[in-house]
């Protein structure tokens, strides 16, 4: 994996499923107009992370005392990213991506891994010839 | 029909075009629900349910409440790309290999692994979004949809989210003639590219599951289509239409007993004439085309039977399962809420840019397609059931094409291969790319019987050979000195001779026994070998049995 980023921590909330019954998909209503409209106003408008949640949904377990400590921490964070809300974005079209650079591709040509005796290895718990986990019958 | 039916379709690649078996079921009734396209303008005075409720009188009263409510249906399609590697890196994808022989550090999701994208994958995505008649964006991204699941590796599936690589097209489609054919378009929201995870095995004691990673970054495109459909059977011909297509780009084997076409359903009810959607309820588990069918039909049901007993709160939105067994579906778990999968761009692709003349130069590539095919067979005059038929595998389209191309008569030709060619293929569980049968034989045999050298008994029977052995017509024509005789001086002497070899059956005949002109025939078939012409054997043999009298 690569780059983590802390876009993770801040409070998106998507819709996962498409065969919506509104009228407009979602996906094709502009999305980032609750930053912009905060575009001029300074830090005390970021909502507040909610941590107990955020570790939820990163599966990281927390003692109370943690999240009591971890929150203000995070908050500073966010806030000190909080800056960026006071460009002024109104004449601006929003990227894609963050990068320049287009294409990086790859042929459709097969080529085996060599070692992966060392994949199966490093799996904590293997049982001939399946990788063996905790039963989990529900998705999140 | 006022009575209840409950309908498979069998779709094989071979036989004759989706047969239809109706069954009822004791107890248990499934309705079809008739779209309102084919809805007859008459309405029946409907009765009041009695208390002693006939199975006869149970199926009008389902029928009624089916026909009060409209369903929308939406499918979320997935399609297992046929690329030679992954998504993301090298690894080969074989279906049925050894469990975990299949990966890398990168389809495992190991740390310090990037993934790169595959070029065939975007080049197939633009043939399906072309095909779907979407709009493509030269611009698009991936994202990452984050969940933890046994079988995702990197705890984030690499999909897109806002800016799928087609969207806004529409696929035209046919049903099925003993559903009552017509046609119908329905739109697709959006395709885009994603990535597969691994298989998840639950062990039978129940205490672990096993997970196999040679599945996981296999390419996948979704395929979302607008909740257009209203039926059960508008339903299952979407998705077979879709299978069609992606084997018609060569994209996709589109095989849903491997599992490399997926199909979720979503359905709703709401009253006719209500314009707010109802509750939709998503049903897993369909693995072929005539569960989708009877799926979709039963939770319609299902559906309908809650609301006009008022209990249309109990409908709920959640995601049930269709067991094939029971021919019901069944809860799975009630959704809590919507997930929240965190997207965001993925930080290690870049952006996917597609130009102009790439997307053309796809466009101008792309093969005739099945909606194509079918319009122009029909042009030439085939019935429309020929034209399902001929149109549904594209191996079969493409031989039909060869042998017309080359002068065969149309409709003979048609004739042949949903004949007695389908019968043979279907018996010798063969696919049209296996039968030693060339298309340039089949022309030559179809004008050996236009123009008279063979009979079509004959044909018929040296047809069997040329499929199971090849060889050509005129080879095995002169091979087996198989010319239809047509000389009637040389008939006449074949049935001078039967005559006069059977006295006693002559004699019956003239006394009023005309029957016996088929015995007489038949012994001249056998005398001359099969060769002699029907036709003028039957005059000339008419004419004698008749001179002498």
């Amino acid at each position: 994996m690569g780059s983590r980023t802390l876009l993770m921590l801040t409070n998106f909330k998507f819709k996962s499923s498409f065969a919506s019954s509104s009228s407009k998909p979602f996906y094709l209503v502009k999305s980032s107009p609750t930053i912009r409209k905060l575009s001029t106003k300074t830090r005390s408008s970021l909502q507040p992370p909610d941590v107990c949640r955020l570790a939820e949904t990163a599966r990281i377990s927390l003692a109370p005392n943690e999240v009591e400590e971890f929150a203000p921490k995070i908050r500073q964070v966010i806030d000190w990213f909080g800056q960026l809300q006071a460009v002024d974005l109104d004449s601006v079209e929003p990227a894609f991506r963050a990068d320049t650079e287009g294409d990086n591709l790859r042929e459709d040509v097969p080529e085996t891994f060599e070692n992966k005796e060392a994949l199966i290895a490093s799996v904590p718990s293997y049982k001939e010839p399946y990788i063996k986990v905790p039963k989990v019958l529900n998705k999140e | 029909m006022a009575s209840t039916l409950f309908r498979t379709i069998q779709i094989h690649p071979f036989s004759l075009y989706p047969t239809a078996i109706c069954r009822r079921r004791n107890g248990v009734l499934y309705c079809t629900m008739k779209s309102t396209q084919t809805q007859t303008a008459t309405q029946e005075k409907q009765q009041p349910p009695k208390v002693k409720v006939s199975q006869h009188t149970q199926s009008k009263t389902l029928d009624k409440i089916t026909r009060d409510y409209e369903a929308i249906i939406g499918i979320e399609t997935h399609v297992q790309l046929s690329t030679l590697t992954k998504a993301f890196c090298s690894c080969p994808y074989n279906y049925g290999s050894q469990p975990n022989t299949s990966i890398c550090p990168i389809c495992m999701g190991l740390p310090g692994a990037l993934p790169v994208l595959n070029s065939k994958v975007i080049e197939f995505a633009v043939k399906l979004g072309l095909a779907l008649n979407c709009k493509l964006s030269l611009n698009s991204k991936f994202d990452r949809k984050q969940y933890f699941y046994p079988d995702l590796p990197k705890g984030y599936q690499i999909s897109q989210f806002d800016i799928p690589i087609a969207t806004g097209g529409y696929i035209d489609l046919d049903l099925p003639l003993e559903f009552g054919g017509g046609h119908r378009k329905f739109g697709i929201t959006r395709v885009h590219m994603e990535e597969d995870a691994g298989k998840l095995l639950h062990s039978g004691n129940g205490d672990y599951s096993q997970v196999d990673l040679n599945r996981a970054g296999v390419p996948l495109l979704e395929i979302v289509s607008e909740p257009d459909m209203r039926t059960g059977i508008e339903a299952a011909e979407y998705a077979a239409e879709l299978q069609r297509v992606v084997r018609y780009l060569g994209v996709s084997n589109g095989n849903m007993q491997e599992g490399s076409l997926r199909c979720d359903v979503n359905v709703s009810i709401r009253p006719v004439g209500q314009s707010e959607f109802g509750t939709k309820v998503e049903i897993k588990n369909l693995n072929s085309f005539s569960s989708i069918n009877r799926a979709i039909d039963f939770e319609i049901s299902r559906q309908a039977l809650l609301h006009t007993q008022g209990h249309d709160d109990q409908i709920v939105q959640e995601t049930r399962l269709w067991e094939e067994g029971a021919q019901k579906t069944v809860t799975m778990r009630k959704k809590e809420g919507l997930a929240d999968y965190r997207y965001f761009p993925e930080p290690d692709l870049p952006e996917v840019i597609l130009t102009q003349e790439y997307v053309d130069g796809i466009r101008n590539s792309l093969p005739e397609l099945p909606e194509m095919k079918r319009r122009r067979y029909e042009k030439m005059g085939l019935s429309m059931q020929d034209v399902l038929f001929l149109a549904n595998d594209v191996n079969v389209a493409e031989y039909f094409d060869a042998t017309i191309s080359r002068g065969a008569d149309i409709k003979l030709a048609a004739n042949w291969i949903m004949g007695d060619i389908a019968a043979y293929m279907k018996n010798e569980k063969l696919s049209i790319n296996e039968i030693k049968l060339m298309p340039e034989e089949l022309v030559e045999l179809i004008a050996s019987i236009k123009g008279g050298t063979i009979s079509g008994k004959i044909g018929k029977e040296i047809l069997f050979e040329l499929l199971a052995k090849g060889g050509t017509v005129k080879g095995l024509i002169e091979e087996k000195d198989l010319v239809q005789i047509v000389d009637p001086v040389e008939i006449g002497k074949m049935v001078d001779k039967v005559l006069s070899e059977n006295p006693k059956q002559l004699e019956q005949y003239r006394g009023g026994k005309t029957k016996l002109q088929g015995f007489f025939a038949g012994q001249v078939m056998k005398i001359s070998k099969g060769k002699a012409n029907p036709v003028l054997l039957n005059k000339i043999l008419l004419e004698k049995l008749n001179a002498k009298s």
